[in-house]
């Protein structure tokens, strides 16, 4: 309900859901009833991606199954719900996000990264939003030019002009001509990237219809995470792979991909930028287990306007690598999307309904 | 979330939400209680400890008979597998503490080995340390155990030493055992439960008069002051004010083995406690345990590993002392292949969780100077200081 209040009601704003929808608190079966509801009702507006926690397996230790039994006395609602979890898609890609956010308002504490003097140079690449909505942080990146005077910064960026029209005009010299802000395709998944995997169409290939297997292409996607070192390791977690910036690198590149957005690990600040941004780690449960105290984020996406909203790239496909590698010019052209994120907090226990009885999470005495 | 922790909504339907009631009541809350109120809550503890034990236990984390048998009947529960990790290596480490002060481990010298040594358990409980120690006959003869705790949790636990053969053996011979009238004190030849309010003890270290039956009497007459000494506080001494915690202490380091001129008296303390109360994770652990009136009242004063250390020093374990973090623990006390076995009793997927939880409990330990025979603990890797 928080994130809602936060985020936006369905089916003003689209949301996406990475998974770990239950085993989360003491609600995790209305949490889910709730997102499947939506679902039901605003098809379009709603997707939710399969988490590790969607799983016969670790429902059983994590809590989800004793909470169905707790409520329902038999373990059917548990056994329903796992065949919907048996359902749900490993990964989404999210299409025409706008590479440009539009300003919230004033900035408090600014701590601006960019060194551009004045934001008519710079557009607003990142902003960071506190759960009212005050902006606690923006970052900036240089406007993209028609030549290639813009410095060091240029060889890697659009040399294409910038769109011309304002945003929902359409208004821009040609088709062409608004690929300056296209974005390259943000990556949905609810742990990370698996070595069997290199491309997202293999993602398209699994048999998903089934439980998590302890390992293999389906597990990674849903176990893996990312971690500060070169190429792949072994997850301490004992499922799924650790993975490094080289490889986020590689996949982005070869799949279009600007940014992969993910979930799976606690972030204390609510979200986690790694590897100059070309994955981010989404927290979106406060003060996790009532235990944690941490803070939780939501991403928030723009919607690229500037071709009336269409999107160039149907289903992931636009640009595909051919083999070719003429293409590489083309792709450099891929910008990332421009990401805000709003941080909150757990509500205050007053204003949450009914918890029949105070939470109580687990120490050591 | 463990199972006894989710709301049974079918509660709810019946009668008027008494429970909803209860919980907004207002005047249970933390501080407001009498003092016998906050005591059964301190004493209820015990059970939290006793459950979490068996569930490590029952899953093959601990190798530990007794478990059952200490743990009230219909209690049982699985906890989380961060829990569970957490009970597996906060037991291991004071295992190894304790059993290297023995000599046990390969390696001791033989002499101190088979030297009478006695532990002192403070709060002790359900714990099943003791019958861990003392469940042969050699054992027995070389080592003596004291617990110390309230009247009502030793009670409990005399009651499941009389109904269990198992828990019977470390009594030695059954002629030898005597257990008060009201069930809630016992000595044997090497195994002693006094039925004390710590803060008793803090009473006697100023000198005050205790009455003539007190059984703090009874404490000092049994407890020998010539055998090399351990003492152990399990989440223990936190719940006491700082006041208090420094006076049961004292007790030990000056009312009954006041330090002589020439130091040689073998005393050391273990202590395990929550830390690091200041971030994110510490406010919610306090405000979460103040919820079910639980108090902490010395986390803020030894919040730290270095304060924890700084403590022991003051409080006369000045030949040594050392702390260290349940991460730290886990990460370098705990072998690789027993790593490999542990993390594969459960599929522990809240890797973040655990580190935040496992960074704010210690182990900490001192010994006295002059103490001899601790080069056993000098050994063991303690964590560096925090900066």
């Amino acid at each position: 309900m928080e994130l809602f209040r936060v985020g936006g009601d369905v089916p003003d704003t689209n949301y996406l859901f990475m998974g770990d929808f239950v085993d989360r608190g003491f609600y995790s079966l209305e949490s889910f009833l709730l997102l499947l509801c939506l679902k039901v009702r605003y098809p379009d507006r709603i997707t939710l991606i399969r988490g590790n926690h969607e799983s016969r397996q670790i429902t059983t230790v994590y809590g989800f199954y004793d909470e169905c039994i707790r409520k329902y006395g038999s373990a059917n609602v548990w056994r329903y719900c796992c065949e919907v979890f048996d359902y749900l898609a490993l990964g989404a890609l999210v299409l025409g996000a706008s590479a440009e956010l539009e300003p919230t308002g004033p900035v408090y504490n600014d701590t601006t990264q960019s060194t551009l003097s004045t934001t008519d140079d710079a557009e607003l690449e990142t902003e960071v939003l506190n759960s009212k909505g005050d902006v606690t942080m923006s970052t900036y990146r240089p406007r993209q030019r028609n030549s290639l005077d813009n410095g060091s910064t240029s060889s890697t960026r659009d040399p294409a002009p910038m769109r011309s029209g304002a945003p929902g005009t359409g208004a821009s010299g040609s088709g062409g001509g608004s690929s300056g802000s296209r974005t390259g395709a943000v990556l949905c998944v609810h742990g990370g990237l698996s070595p069997l995997i290199d491309t997202v169409d293999k993602i398209r290939l699994i048999d998903r219809k089934q439980e998590v297997p302890h390992e293999g292409a389906m597990c990674d996607l849903l176990w893996s995470d990312p971690d500060e070192i070169d190429g792949w390791g072994l997850s301490p977690r004992g499922a799924g792979f650790l993975f490094g910036a080289d490889i986020v690198k590689q996949f982005n590149y070869k799949n279009d991909l600007s940014l992969i957005a993910r979930a799976h690990q606690l972030v204390m600040e609510g979200y986690k930028e790694m590897f100059d941004g070309g994955i981010v780690t989404v927290w979106s449960a406060p003060n996790y287990c009532y235990r944690c105290g941490n803070v939780a984020a939501i991403l928030e996406l723009g919607e690229d306007t500037s071709n009336g909203g269409t999107v160039t790239r149907s289903n992931g496909d636009y640009g595909r690598s051919n083999g070719i590698l003429t293409n590489a010019a083309n792709k450099a052209s891929l910008r990332s999307p421009g990401r805000r994120y709003r941080v909150f907090e757990a509500a205050a226990q007053d204003t949450r309904g009914m918890p029949a009885k105070k939470p109580v999470a687990d120490y050591f005495l | 979330m463990s199972a006894s922790q989710i709301p049974n909504l079918n509660t709810l339907r019946r009668g008027a939400g008494r429970g909803r009631l209860r919980g907004r009541g207002g005047h249970e809350g933390p501080g407001s209680g009498s003092r016998g109120h906050n005591d059964r809550v301190v004493q209820g503890t015990d059970n939290d400890a006793s459950v979490s034990r068996l569930s490590a236990v029952g899953l093959g984390y601990l190798d530990d008979p007794h478990a059952r048998a200490l743990t009230p009947p219909g209690q049982e529960t699985r906890r989380l597998p961060i829990i569970n990790r957490g009970t597996y290596v906060r037991t291991t480490a004071i295992d190894q503490l304790v059993s290297r002060f023995l000599g046990s481990t390969p390696g001791s010298d033989p002499t101190w080995k088979q030297k009478k040594k006695q532990i002192i358990s403070l709060g002790a409980g359900s714990d099943t340390r003791v019958f861990r120690l003392l469940s042969s006959p050699e054992a027995q003869n070389n080592l003596v155990y004291h617990e110390i705790d309230f009247a009502v949790n030793n009670a409990a636990k005399i009651k499941a030493i009389r109904g269990t053969a198992l828990l019977q053996r470390v009594l030695g011979r059954l002629e030898d055992v005597t257990i008060s009238d009201g069930g809630d004190e016992l000595h044997s030849r090497a195994y002693h439960i006094h039925p004390v309010d710590l803060r008793t003890l803090a009473q006697r270290a100023e000198n005050e008069t205790l009455p003539a039956t007190s059984p703090v009497n009874r404490l000092q007459e049994t407890v020998d002051t010539t055998l090399p000494t351990l003492l152990l506080s399990e989440c223990c001494l936190i719940y006491l004010s700082p006041n208090e915690a420094d006076g049961v202490v004292r007790f030990f380091t000056q009312t009954l083995f006041p330090p002589s001129d020439d130091r040689t008296e073998t005393l050391a303390l273990v202590l395990y406690e929550p830390i690091r109360p200041d971030d994110a994770f510490g406010r919610t652990m306090v405000a979460n345990l103040a919820t079910r009136g639980i108090q902490l009242q010395t986390l803020h004063k030894y919040a730290s590993l270095g304060a924890q250390r700084k403590r022991l020093d003051e409080q006369g374990f000045d030949g040594g002392q050392a702390a260290a973090d349940v991460d730290f623990l886990w990460g370098r006390w705990v072998g690789e292949e027993e790593k490999e076995r542990v993390a594969g009793l459960e599929m522990l997927d809240e890797m973040e969780e655990w580190k935040l939880l496992a960074q704010h409990y210690c182990v900490a330990w001192g010994w006295r100077e002059g103490s001899t025979w601790f080069d056993g603990w000098r050994e063991l890797e303690e964590q560096p200081a925090e900066g």
